[in-house]
């Protein structure tokens, strides 16, 4: 009653559950009563089995299968992350995706004209001192004059080189001078360079404006090209000093491009399109961008209910350096999604009606461990610079902008800036163009890692097309068409011509079938289905189970081990009382025999028990009645495992 | 009472079991049986029992836990998905061929007369404000009649709380409207300029109960407006031609198919299936399959697919109907109907367009997997394209499904779909509210969702994905004679009666890989449920299907036992008798354990087993079979089996 509850509690746990040792005294002992006694098939027909050739079979099948089930365990353990995949189609009321409509032609040529008239004006001057083209030949006469007094920057920024021979010179050919070439050359297109026809070779020459003899020479086969990447060079230069809004003004507005809007057979208006400004495509119309929150949805297929619009194309007013074809450029996507329009756009003829039936489908890949995606990009050490959910191309656009901020000092056009840039131009960063195609070179030539570092998405949607396209209007109608459509401009915008034909174009966008397709990858393995695999290999090859796991844990880690450490700890101490006797000379005692190892005293019951031990019958104490011995059978001996048996594994009451 | 001692002694025969209480049965159970927990609870010191009981519950626990989860994710009726894709002999897709426009419009014309007047002018007082120019042709009366059915109105939404809407042909409004319509132009704001009105009832009782059953439908462009009333109102009238008149009025077989050539075989217009499509008039389908064999096609490339040569003969066309011109066309499995303004598309006149078809089929499991139809014969709706005696599929279920409500709402079926029995189409004079009645019920959102509710996809879906090229055709050089040649073959006259706003060319063939298959099987069969059920147990326990049946068997005995109990109970109560003959404590539980793996104490009327079986072959003496160690019954039991 004095000792405290904690003791009394330990006290007591040591009474009932006293710690003991294994019952084997030695190693074999312990092997050969785990394999008789072991739930696993194999051990046991090791021990039984007589006869060396049996027991060698024996041995050997059983670590095969031992060896079976670890290979097997391992291949289901290296399988575990892959995915199956799985389709499934279902049939329903499905969102219609954001369409993205743009003019080819970025901004009207005609409001633009104050910004590009310098430019133009040395275009046209190029191509008509080398190749000899002209729109009207008074206009030329003067312009030559004009060239040679006032010269040009544009072409001293950029000179326009003509190539003889291979050789390292060429012609400047806005002086007609003869230079050497220095610097690295770089062919636009190489492989026509090989035919061998060096006539045709043109290109220009970007140095580096710190260091003059550092030159970059871009070479093409056509001066179609050539002409076109010279002017494109200097337009983007233009551009980004001009604010966005005087951009925006200078492109079309919803009222220039929509003539017609029909969606699910009701009538739309430019209130169903959202403004977007491209930097190369200029105002760009959304329809059905989910800015307000409400995203249209479609429930019923075919082309009478999508999206149906005539599109004016104004083609007088077209830029004719920058952009060569005529029409509009659309693209499907998620509203979550950015148009990269000059990506991935579908081009749309004028004078003609082009029909695009979707199919949609989803999918869904797993990310880490299954496979190297991203779910929100937030992983991604890449800033987003578009206000767009996380796509692969997001991703490369951004880090090739902030690869451009850092070492260039400016923002490439044709991407949003990064807070605290601005974009290039001559003006403030005199370098920057062949500091862009040297980036630009190593870009493509993943030198940059930004390839290494974008993933691509784990979920994306995408639309399916089907284009195809029919003349529109027809001969028979075209002439009811185009004046009702000029009426229609007329009431918009107070203009009173009439329309042409090649002016528009007619649109129609809608789902062929209802049908959304989910591919989607599922883990193939659960743990839940690996562990019933490992239980199926050991149960087929050993009949073995986590029991027989801990057993083995058990027997030969822990029990071998106890085992081991106190045989030495016997020799150890056998080693010491040896010492202690030779030094004090006393022979060993048959006492200290018998205690050896042992830490409390016992007597080993030598004699086979008798039939009260058996039943653990106390015998009657000094009972004066005399009675039978109880008889003294080997078959009432307390089954045990070993024939030898250590005391301190004794039940207590044995003894 | 005899019956009763029977029944006892049937029971106690029964339940010659392992022991006679719950803790002998236990422990005989766990000493015995295959699973391999249990027989470590027994068999170790006190300290290790007690781990390997926890243990054991641990892993019984576990084992039924993930069993659980083993039947659910079988009973989600999962399905893995495996894709092939290759070329092999395939069924050539049937081919449907349209003309954009339904009807010649030199047949029609008679018909169609009164409206294009009726439009003609229309057109001329919107796009002519001033009055003077209109009068100066002077022109034949005009039909009002189809006019005031629906006519066609300018909205001035300038003022958004009172649009003013004007008639265009509303004589003493005129002046107004021109009025409107200069102001539209002066103010220039966001208005509509043109609109269409629908009325609903009759035109008299639309007149008379002012615009209460009048709806405008608004258009913000007047192109779209015509050209929606003038659907509206040509339906109405050609829904009364009858379908002989209708198919002589499109197009002929003859006229429209120039050349076919199926691989080398040549083919030609008599290899079509003629079929009327609402839309489009006489359409004409290659390889429908549904007379003869279906064509396969062998090889991949243009050289061993369809070609055709097509004349839409553009020149004869109805102006107002449709103003895109084109050939529609349109890839689709035997014996399926074409949906062209769905699946179809359009071929440009003028060109040479090649079509690469790659069948992309997708092959599901029906119910329980998924929710699919395999012949439409578990849909609640009544397919009406099995007129035509193709198979179901989802847009005539779709279409059906809105004809259906269409004939119960407004009585009578919409021109573009086919008939259910004893109904007909929608006129303006049968039913002069039809356009409002099928108006409101095609926006309305409630049927659209009852019939994509009610329509089941089918379980085989085949899409053809196309590769589409076009290129000008025929090139200028080869104009001539082509022409030529063409409409000698079709007139046997040397004029040529064929030009490049007719003319279509076609090659439809199968890409290199022609299919891309993606069927489904079961994730989860019994098979898979039951070994990993057996992998589960077998994984933490140790156990089978056998140690189930055991553990079953330790049930059922321990079950007899109860009732034994009860039984001797009841009869101890009522005899009060019940004394124990032996009067030393029970046995210990280790007694006996020690007790069943001796068999001497087997409970055995007919004496001990032969000893050499049961024991190790071990010399000795035989036990005594002492009474006092007999594991006892209750006595009135024990007596009982004594007697046998």
């Amino acid at each position: 009653g004095a000792m405290a509850p904690g003791k009394k509690i330990t006290a007591r746990i040591k009474r009932t559950l006293p710690v003991r040792g294994p019952q084997a005294p030695t190693l074999g002992e312990l092997m050969r009563w785990y394999c008789l006694n072991t739930n696993t098939h194999g051990c046991r027909r090791i021990v039984v089995s007589r006869g060396r050739l049996r027991r060698f079979i024996w041995i050997l099948l059983t670590l095969s299968a031992v060896g079976l089930i670890i290979w097997q365990c391992a291949e289901l353990l290296l399988n575990y992350y892959s995915a199956s995949v799985s389709v499934t189609v279902q049939f329903q009321k499905l969102p219609f995706p954001a369409v993205t409509i743009c003019n080819i032609n970025p901004y009207k040529y005609s409001s633009m004209k104050d910004y590009l008239s310098e430019l133009d004006k040395e275009t046209k001057k190029a191509l008509e001192t080398f190749y000899g083209f002209s729109e009207g030949k008074s206009k030329v006469r003067r312009s030559v004059d004009e060239w040679n007094s006032t010269g040009s920057d544009f072409f001293k920024q950029i000179p326009l080189l003509k190539f003889e021979d291979f050789s390292k010179t060429a012609t400047d050919l806005h002086s007609g001078q003869k230079r050497k070439i220095e610097g690295s050359v770089f062919h636009k297109d190489s492989s026509i360079v090989n035919s061998g026809d060096s006539n045709d070779i043109i290109g220009f020459q970007l140095c580096d404006a710190n260091n003059s003899s550092d030159c970059a020479l871009y070479t093409f086969s056509s001066g179609v090209n050539a002409i076109q990447e010279w002017y494109k060079l200097h337009y983007m230069n233009i551009m980004a000093q001009i604010p966005l809004e005087t951009k925006e003004q200078a492109s079309y507005s919803a009222d220039d491009l929509l003539l017609t809007c029909f969606f699910d057979g009701l009538s739309c208006d430019k209130r169903h399109f959202t403004r977007f400004h491209h930097p190369l495509h200029g105002n760009c119309y959304t329809f059905n961008s989910g800015e307000n929150g409400t995203v249209l949805s479609t429930s019923t297929g075919g082309s009478e209910y999508g999206l149906q619009v005539v599109l004016y194309i104004d083609e007088a007013d077209y830029n004719p350096f920058l952009v060569t074809s005529t029409g509009a450029k659309i693209i499907v996507h998620d509203q979550d999604e950015y148009p990269f329009i000059e990506d991935i756009g579908t081009e749309i003829e004028t004078a003609a009606a082009t029909s695009i039936g979707m199919h949609f489908t989803r999918s869904r890949k797993l990310s880490k461990p299954y496979s190297d995606c991203t779910e929100t990009g937030a992983d991604i050490p890449v800033e987003n610079l578009y206000n767009k959910s996380y796509s692969l191309q997001i991703c490369l656009h951004s880090c090739f902008q902030k690869a451009m901020v850092n070492s260039c000092g400016c923002a490439q056009y044709a991407q949003p800036l990064p807070p605290g840039a601005e974009y290039c131009n001559y003006k403030k960063n005199p370098n920057w163009m062949y500091c862009y195609y040297r980036l630009h070179e190593k870009f493509v030539k993943e030198q940059l890692g930004c390839q290494q570092i974008c993933k691509d998405a784990c979920s994306f949607k995408e639309w399916a097309l089907t284009t195809s396209i029919a003349q529109w209007p027809s001969i028979v109608s075209e002439d009811w068409m185009l004046r009702v459509l000029s009426w229609d401009k007329g009431h918009s915008k107070k203009l009173n011509k009439k329309l042409n034909k090649t002016d528009l174009a007619n649109l129609m966008v809608f789902y062929k079938d209802l049908n959304e397709r989910f591919i989607s990858e599922n883990p193939t393995n659960t743990l839940v289905i690996l562990l019933s695999n490992f239980g199926g290999q050991l149960g087929l090859w050993m009949s073995c189970s986590v029991v027989c796991v801990i057993e083995i844990v058990e027997v030969f880690f822990i029990d071998s081990l106890s085992i081991v450490l106190r045989r030495q700890w016997q020799k150890a101490k056998k080693w010491w009382n040896d010492r202690k006797r030779q030094r004090s000379g006393k022979p060993p005692q048959a006492a200290d025999l018998e205690r050896q190892g042992h830490d409390n005293p016992v007597c080993l019951d030598e004699d086979l028990p008798t039939f009260n031990t058996a039943l653990r019958l106390p015998l009657p104490q000094g009972s004066p009645l005399p009675r039978t011995p109880p008889p003294n059978y080997s078959t009432l001996r307390l089954e045990s495992a070993f024939s030898e048996q250590l005391p301190d594994t004794l039940e207590p009451g044995q003894h | 009472m005899n019956l009763k001692k029977y029944f006892v002694r049937a029971l106690h025969r029964l339940q010659k079991g392992p022991g006679y209480t719950y803790k002998e049965l236990l422990v005989w159970y766990c000493d015995n049986t295959n699973t391999h927990g249990p027989k470590r609870i027994i068999k170790e010191g006190p300290k290790k029992k007690l781990i390997w009981f926890f243990l054991t519950l641990l892993f019984a626990s576990l084992v039924f836990w993930q069993w659980g989860i083993l039947i659910n994710t079988y009973l989600s009726y999962n399905v893995t998905s495996s894709l092939s894709i290759g070329f092999k002999t395939m069924k050539f897709p049937a081919v449907t061929v349209c003309n954009a426009n339904p009807f010649k419009y030199s047949e029609v014309k008679y018909l169609l007369k009164d409206l294009d007047r009726l439009i003609e002018a229309a057109l001329e007082r919107i796009l002519q404000p001033t009055p003077g120019n209109s009068t100066e042709s002077p022109s034949p009366p005009l039909n009002l009649t189809l006019w005031y059915q629906i006519p066609l109105v300018l909205i001035d939404e300038h003022d958004k709380d009172n649009p003013i809407i004007l008639d265009i042909f509303e004589s003493d409004q005129t002046d107004k409207g021109n009025e409107t319509t200069a102001g539209n132009e002066t103010s220039g704001g966001n208005q509509t300029p043109g609109a269409n009105q629908t009325s609903g009832g009759e035109q008299t009782a639309c007149s008379h109960q002012g615009s209460d059953n009048c709806t405008y439908r608004n258009f913000s462009s007047a192109a779209q407006a015509v050209t929606e009333w003038y659907i509206l109102q040509s339906t109405s009238i050609l829904s009364k031609v009858s379908l002989q008149d209708r198919i002589r009025m499109g197009y002929q077989a003859e006229d429209m198919i120039l050349a076919c050539l199926y691989g080398a075989e040549p083919c030609n217009y008599k290899n079509f299936t003629q079929i009327y499509h609402p839309d489009h008039g006489n359409c004409y389908i290659f390889n429908w399959g549904m007379d003869e064999e279906a064509l396969n096609s062998s090889n991949p490339g243009a050289e061993f697919g369809l070609k055709l040569i097509l004349d839409i003969s553009q020149q004869d066309y109805i102006p107002y109907l449709s103003s895109a011109a084109g050939a529609r066309l349109m890839l689709h499995q035997q014996k399926s109907f074409p949906f062209l303004k769905d699946q179809g598309i359009y071929a440009m006149a003028g060109t040479e367009t090649s079509i690469g078809v790659l069948v992309d089929e997708l092959e599901r499991m029906g119910y329980p997997y998924s929710d699919c139809t395999n012949n439409g014969s578990d849909v609640p709706v009544k397919n009406l394209y099995s007129q035509y005696n193709t198979s179901y599929s989802i847009q005539a279920c779709l279409r059906s499904c809105f004809q259906n409500h269409m004939v119960e709402i407004c009585a009578c079926g919409h021109y573009m779909f086919p008939l259910p029995e004893g109904v007909n189409y929608c006129n303006n004079e049968d039913n002069p509210g039809w356009a409002y009645c099928y108006f409101s019920l095609r926006s309305s959102i409630k049927h659209r969702q009852i019939c994509i509710d009610s329509c089941k996809e089918t379980c085989n879906d085949t899409q053809y994905k196309m590769t589409i090229s076009m290129a000008d055709w025929p090139s200028e050089a080869s104009e001539d004679w082509i022409f030529h040649i063409l409409s000698y073959e079709r007139d046997m006259s040397t004029n040529v009666t064929l030009d490049r706003n007719g003319i279509i060319k076609l090659n439809i063939y199968f890409q290199e890989y022609n299919y891309r298959t993606i069927s489904e099987s079961a994730a989860t069969t019994i098979v898979w449920l039951l070994s990993s059920l057996g992998g589960q147990f077998g994984f933490w326990m140790g156990g089978s299907v056998l140690c189930l049946i055991e553990f079953g068997e330790i049930i059922i005995d321990s079950l007899w036992i109860t009732v034994i109990n009860v039984i001797s109970w009841c009869k101890g109560l009522k005899q009060k008798r019940a004394q124990a003959r032996y009067p030393d404590a029970p046995p210990t539980v280790s007694e006996l354990v020690e007790a069943h793996t001796n068999l001497g104490f087997q409970h055995e009327d007919g004496g001990a087993l032969p000893r050499g079986e049961a024991l190790p072959p071990e010399p000795g003496t035989p036990p005594p079979n002492y009474d006092s160690l007999r594991v006892r019954p209750l006595d009135a039991l024990g007596r009982d089996s004594d007697a046998e």
